[in-house]
């Protein structure tokens, strides 16, 4: 790995970390916690994507030990992201945000049996109070479960792809250029 | 074992370890309670706050500086170490960062009210210079790296590596192995939840 793609990693952990401020400004109920993952990948590739998710996960446990779990969802970002990246759909928010989309129910599909097993669905408000309504709609616990997740993650994982496409196409073409994936995964080579 | 790591949060202080950990552990509880049975919540919540105790613990004991040094002096690549520092540490610098650009943002008129698409559009003008203005300096972290010769694959040497007697190095294999021990019996003898 190159040094640049190093230095990279921290500063796009870091990116995913500190967007939290930003939404918190608009109160939007987002996590925005992958931007990093997915964003090192479009630029780098699967291993920097791979890399930026552990790191970022095993700093947030820092602060709060209940993320640690999910590290897996955070691989399975990167490796989704990447064949986004490979097969261009970072190049308009219309192949950007239904690919985020997609990426929305693989993403509760993986951390629903890690919320359900563990944490018994309680991993935030939201997920806790949006699990609460699956089971008063009469969805079984797992279901519900799965229904919390799904809320969560399906708007998030859009928004994420589509601002992560706005940051690809915003960087100047001579930076863009100094990552190997990143002209590709705007389909720009 | 929730006593334990309670306990063991405690040892750093009410400020530091106790209260951390209590706070962190109340919501749990409280979304538990809204979700499940009486003893399933007991059951979860125990674990939950064990595991969020002692990682309150582990955090206030453990310096991060300390943790790089520990690393390297136990073989672990130095960019392996760089990569936990450097994040820690720029965790704060870009907070710093976004705080400002929502002010600085807030002057030219942007507002946070208004429907979802008002807001994503208020998102979009937040986070797109804090993520360029973070990419940008990717080339200057670069630069330093080599300067200070972090290059992939070199052993450094720590000038204060932290003491590790064996005692400490069996008591955590001890422990590594009870963990090990604890997950085939969980795995053999499955519980619900």
């Amino acid at each position: 790995m190159s040094i640049r793609l190093l230095a990279l990693i921290p500063v796009a952990a870091a990116i995913s970390l500190a967007l939290s401020a930003a939404v918190d400004a608009v109160a939007l109920p987002l996590f925005l916690d992958t931007t990093g993952t997915i964003l090192a990948t479009a630029l780098a590739g699967p291993g920097v994507g791979i890399a930026t998710g552990v790191v970022t996960s095993a700093v947030n446990t820092l602060r709060n030990p209940t993320f640690w779990p999910f590290v897996v969802v955070q691989i399975i970002v990167a490796l989704y992201a990447w064949a986004a990246a490979r097969a261009g759909l970072f190049r308009s928010f219309r192949t950007a945000v239904p690919a985020g989309l997609g990426l929305g129910v693989i993403a509760s599909v993986t951390s629903t049996p890690i919320s359900y097993l563990v944490f018994g669905c309680t991993t935030t408000g939201g997920i806790a109070l949006t699990t609460a309504l699956g089971k008063a709609l009469g969805l079984p616990p797992l279901g519900a479960c799965f229904f919390g997740s799904f809320v969560s993650d399906f708007g998030d994982k859009a928004v994420t792809f589509a601002l992560v496409t706005s940051v690809l196409h915003a960087l100047p073409r001579r930076t863009a250029a100094r990552f190997p994936w990143a002209l590709r995964a705007i389909g720009a080579a | 074992m929730a006593t334990i790591a309670l306990g063991l949060a405690a040892s750093r202080g009410l400020r530091p370890g106790l209260w951390p950990a209590v706070l962190t552990a109340a919501p749990f509880w409280l979304f538990l309670l809204l979700l499940h049975d009486v003893p399933t919540t007991i059951a979860i919540g125990l674990r939950i706050t064990t595991m969020v105790a002692s990682f309150v613990w582990l955090v206030a004991t453990l310096e991060p500086a300390r943790l790089v040094e520990a690393m390297i002096a136990a073989g672990w690549s130095a960019s392996i170490a760089y990569l936990l520092a450097a994040t820690l540490s720029a965790v704060p610098v870009l907070k710093a960062r976004a705080r400002r650009i929502v002010e600085a943002q807030r002057c030219r008129g942007l507002s946070p009210r208004g429907g979802i698409a008002a807001r994503l559009r208020a998102l979009r003008a937040l986070a797109l210079p804090l993520v360029l203005s973070a990419l940008h300096e990717v080339d200057e972290r670069a630069l330093a790296l080599e300067t200070r010769g972090l290059v992939p694959g070199i052993r450094r040497t720590p000038l204060a590596p932290p003491p590790d007697p064996a005692v400490e190095q069996a008591a955590r294999w001890a422990l590594l192995l009870a963990c090990l021990a604890a997950l085939v019996r969980r795995l053999i003898v499955p519980r619900f939840i």
